[in-house]
């Protein structure tokens, strides 16, 4: 909504000098606020000066009443989530920073409810020092139960500290009676607001200048019963007659409708053009001189000079601001006149010029509502394809469609864009079979239309169209289609509406588990984003394709990924360089797989600095899975835990697909330590079961589920079929886990051949990347898998050797990783007794000799004493020359 | 598909005091009589929304509401 607009709505009515004033009535309401009532409720028809009493009492206030928030309502407000945008714009006229968080989340696509938004603003006020009193003046124009909901829930929960003012000529629909019933409500209506007889001769004889007597004033006050406007018009039309008697007999002695007789006396004795101003004028809602200039062909400074003529002469004109520039007339007044005018053939004439200054002046809502009272439908669908875009970027779709319903389908079905707009909409309103009706028509539109330049995007933003409406039923192949069309038909150049369709792309093949697929896309996007020069968006895919290498277990490239989107951030400049707090991150947590320790700490340390300033809204979330990952490893169980807690808590809803449920990972640490019945309940809740078909979305959850029943044959089924599937789509990394879990799974089911045959291909797999961690936090049942594995093939000369030998030397000491209590603790069964050269390189290495020493000692050469070394170290099963030493002398061999 | 309209019921206002003619055109064409210092408005309304329009502009008008009662197509 225009600046200018909203501050007329906040806009408090000053007093106005000269008026009756009403000082029991104040004191009425003052007495209500002492009293502590919650509301303060004005409530009587047209016309009975309940703007100018609040106006009255407000300006009478003193250093110990409230602040006052003042919100003028209109029908256009209806609106629960614009309304509390308003709502919170007055309280800010008072306190600047108040209710700043709820209006963040209005911002938002998808705001949380009206009440979680009600209640956060409550307690902000509640701790607020100062009393505030709210005012909603003209509460009956709006139409909307849900906002009469929010209000009654207001009232339930008011802070002591705020005060409820409502103006309206109904009964609003809150729960009156019971505040009435606990004397929390104060109220004026009709019979309070009329005019007494005195008030009725002051404001007659003093205020309007008449010079009546007691028996006229009785006459008038008895005729109108003290309403206030009808009092004003029979002033107003008096004052301009000598014959104020037999005015007023004629007045008394009819039956007419007071109002409508007494507006056509007040308008018949005001000048020919300032009847013609105020008639035609009476079309636009609000008023200011250069639009009523517009309007009406006026010479400049006419409509202005009017204005104020007007406003001085008491012709129900109300300023909206300080500093005379914009009026509205009185309601019943406007009311009145626009009865009057009936359709005069002028009408369209004047609403046209007034959707052409409003178009020229930027409210295009205005423009719109006046090309449509004008019948020129054609010019007002223009002006909705002019403002869908600002519209739909501040999520207010639907408010356009209620423009647009308005138009015959004459107007639309020739114009494509519109068309196409519409079914954008409906789109976004999650219609998807009314979408696509639009879309038909914007198509068959555009074979009919000439070429423009305009319309060159359309088919494109079709395409894109129908990819949500697939992704919306659900239909992974359309939505494939229609993005990979969308992404053909978008020109590069057009980067944003372009990444829309390849973001479509990339999360659905990633959902599907076509990670490769979706690879192929972000490679195609990053490579159009080099050629066109973007490198923010060049660098903000890296860290996506990343993590697809990552799942596919081609760790190497994950981290070359990384380390060229750095490279391009550093010849960037600081704006890419925002968004790489991902990126270090990803380096971070690869380096901890490698255990490479010291880089990742450094990289963990640069994610940590960038992250504190960056914009992406799920870094909180990925920060604290990552520390999760690193608390997980480090075996401190209960921070994991809290971690993931807090990750689920900031997590901010995203395409990217969540392939780690939080709770599954947290399954697994209960597994870890012990805890299987919570893993059990969070099985059962999830509803996980062994037959479970495969999908790649459900992989995790399933791995963990097999976990809790590794000795159950069907578990070992559901490996094979997650297996199937991971290879098929050449998930290795996936693969890796599955096969893992197969050793795990075997072992436990005391299938020893095979669960050494899962574990080499495991470890056949993991080799070339280097993989450490997942083997590592396995923990000890899969240190003595590996020690099985590496007795097993014994051979400096089997290529798995080496790295076999690494994984064992990163092991932490088994005392520090906490035994699964479920799992048989298998030792090797096996005890093969040191030879007697193994005994002597040992009884040296128990004398402190280094390896070297030893070497000389022994004339042997280096290598070969490490060799024993490490073959006492497997017998023993230590890990180091002091446990070796240790173990030796609790078996008594020294 | 389209639906035939449903038959519209009629209605009858009464209000307090005398309104001039011309204001049928602001109730929507409705038709205006007098009786007794009260006046009549007759009409069909399409439906309740738009009989509950209606009635907001005779509040929005400041005029007082006597009865409002359904009668028959007849006319009285």
């Amino acid at each position: 909504m225009p600046a200018l607009i909203l501050a007329t709505k906040l806009y408090l009515p000053p007093p106005r000098p000269g008026l009756v004033s009403r000082p029991h009535l104040v004191a009425h309401l003052n007495e209500g606020l002492a009293l502590g009532h919650k509301l303060s409720l004005i409530s009587a028809s047209a016309g009975f000066g309940k703007t100018t009493l609040l106006s009255e009492w407000i300006s009478l206030f003193n250093h110990l009443h409230p602040r006052v928030a003042w919100l003028s309502l209109d029908e256009t407000d209806s609106d629960p989530l614009r309304f509390l945008g308003y709502l919170i714009a007055a309280l800010q006229t008072v306190q600047p920073e108040l209710g700043q968080p709820v209006q963040a989340a209005l911002q938002t696509p998808q705001p949380p409810s009206s009440e979680s938004l009600l209640t956060d603003l409550l307690n902000e006020i509640a701790i607020y020092p100062e009393r505030l009193a709210l005012v909603l003046d003209d509460y009956h124009t709006l139409d909307s139960p849900e906002i009469d909901a929010n209000l009654a829930f207001v009232l339930d929960h008011l802070p002591p500290q705020l005060h409820l003012v409502i103006a309206s000529r109904e009964d609003p629909n809150l729960p009156l009676s019971r505040l009435r019933a606990r004397d929390l409500l104060t109220e004026l209506r009709a019979p309070d607001l009329r005019f007494t007889p005195a008030e009725a001769a002051d404001f007659l004889n003093r205020v309007m200048g008449l010079d009546l007597s007691a028996k006229d004033v009785t006459a008038l006050e008895a005729r109108t019963e003290g309403w206030i406007a009808g009092l004003q018009l029979a002033a107003l039309s008096m004052q301009r007659q000598k014959d104020t008697a037999a005015f007023i007999q004629s007045f008394t002695g009819s039956h007419h409708f007071v109002l409508d007789y007494l507006l056509e006396e007040v308008l018949q004795r005001q000048p020919q053009k300032v009847q013609a101003f105020l008639l035609h004028t009476s079309i636009l809602r609000r008023l200011t001189g250069s639009l009523c200039e517009a309007t009406l062909d006026l010479s400049p400074g006419a409509g202005q000079a009017t204005l104020e003529q007007l406003e001085r002469a008491n012709l129900f004109l109300v300023p909206l601001d300080n500093e005379r520039r914009w009026y509205r007339y009185h309601h019943l007044f406007g009311d009145l006149l626009r009865q009057r005018l009936a359709n005069p053939p002028e009408f369209p004439t004047f609403h046209l010029r007034a959707s052409q200054w409003y178009e020229e002046n930027g409210d295009l809502a205005e423009a719109f509502q006046h090309a449509h009272a004008a019948g020129d439908f054609e010019r007002a669908a223009r002006l909705s394809e002019l403002a869908w875009p600002g519209m739909e970027a501040t999520f207010q779709s639907v408010a356009w469609l209620g423009w647009v319903k308005k138009l015959p389908d004459t107007a639309i079905l020739s114009r494509p864009l519109i068309c196409c707009q519409l079914g954008r909409a409906f789109s976004d309103a999650g219609q998807p079979e009314i979408s696509e009706a639009h879309l038909k028509n914007a198509e068959r539109a555009l074979a009919a239309a000439p070429n423009q330049a305009v319309f060159t995007p359309l088919p494109g933003d079709i395409a894109l169209t129908r990819a949500y409406n697939a992704q919306v039923r659900g239909d992974i192949a359309g939505t494939i289609y229609h993005a990979e069309q969308a992404v053909r038909l978008i020109p590069v150049e057009d980067v944003l509406r372009r990444a829309q369709a390849v973001i479509m792309l990339e999360f659905t093949h990633w959902a599907s588990g076509d990670l490769e697929a979706s690879l192929r896309a972000i490679q195609t996007w990053m490579d159009d984003m080099r050629k066109l020069g973007n490198p923010v968006f060049e660098v903000a895919s890296a860290f996506a394709k990343a993590d697809l290498l990552v799942a596919l277990g081609r760790l190497r490239e994950a981290i070359t990924t990384y380390q060229q989107a750095l490279q391009r951030t550093a010849e960037s400049g600081p704006e890419a360089e925002q968004i790489t707090a991902h990126h270090h991150l990803g380096l971070a947590l690869i380096d901890h797989e490698l255990g490479q320790d010291e880089s990742a700490a450094r990289s963990l340390q640069t994610a940590a600095e960038l992250g504190q300033h960056t914009p992406l809204v799920d870094w909180p979330h990925r920060w604290r899975l990552a520390q999760a990952c690193l608390k997980e490893s480090a075996g401190e169980w209960d921070d994991a835990l809290e971690l993931l807690d807090d990750a689920r808590r900031v997590y901010v809803k995203n395409p990217v697909p969540i392939t780690r449920p939080v709770e599954a990972r947290q399954a697994r640490v209960y597994i870890k330590q012990g805890r299987l019945d919570k893993a059990e309940a969070w099985a059962r809740e999830r509803g996980l079961s062994l037959d479970d078909e495969a999908a790649y979305l459900a992989e995790y959850e399933l791995l963990t589920l097999a976990r809790l029943r590794l000795d159950h044959p069907r578990a070992l089924d559901l490996l094979e079929r997650l297996l199937a599937l991971a290879e098929s789509q050449n998930r290795m990394g996936s693969v890796l886990e599955i096969l893992l879990t197969q050793a795990l799974a075997y072992r436990a089911q005391g299938n020893h051949p095979q669960t050494l045959t899962a574990l080499g291909r495991a470890l056949t797999l993991a080799a070339p990347q280097g993989y450490l961690r997942t083997f590592i936090d396995e923990g000890e049942q899969m240190r003595l898998l590996i020690v099985d594995f590496r007795l097993k093939i014994a051979n400096s000369t089997h290529p798995l050797f080496g790295y076999v030998n690494k994984l064992l030397e990163t092991f932490l000491p088994a005392a520090e990783v906490i035994a699964q209590s479920n799992i048989v603790n298998l030792k090797s069964e096996i005890f093969e007794p040191l030879t007697e050269r193994e005994m002597e390189v040992l009884r040296l290495v128990a004398q402190g000799l280094s390896n070297t020493e030893i070497s000389q000692w022994l004339y042997l050469a280096l290598s070969t004493v490490k060799g024993h070394n490490r073959r006492i170290f497997d017998k023993l099963q230590a890990r180091n020359r002091t446990e070796a030493v240790a173990r030796a002398r609790e078996l008594g061999l020294l | 598909m389209t639906q035939l309209p449903a038959s519209p019921r009629y209605y009858e206002i009464r209000l307090e005091g005398r309104l001039p003619e011309r204001w049928s055109s602001w109730f929507d064409g409705l038709s205006i009589s007098w009786q007794a210092g009260e006046t009549l408005l007759r009409g069909p309304m399409a439906d309740q929304a738009a009989l509950y329009g209606l009635l907001k502009k005779v509040r929005d008008t400041g005029l007082i509401l006597v009865a409002v009662n359904q009668i028959c197509t007849k006319q009285e």
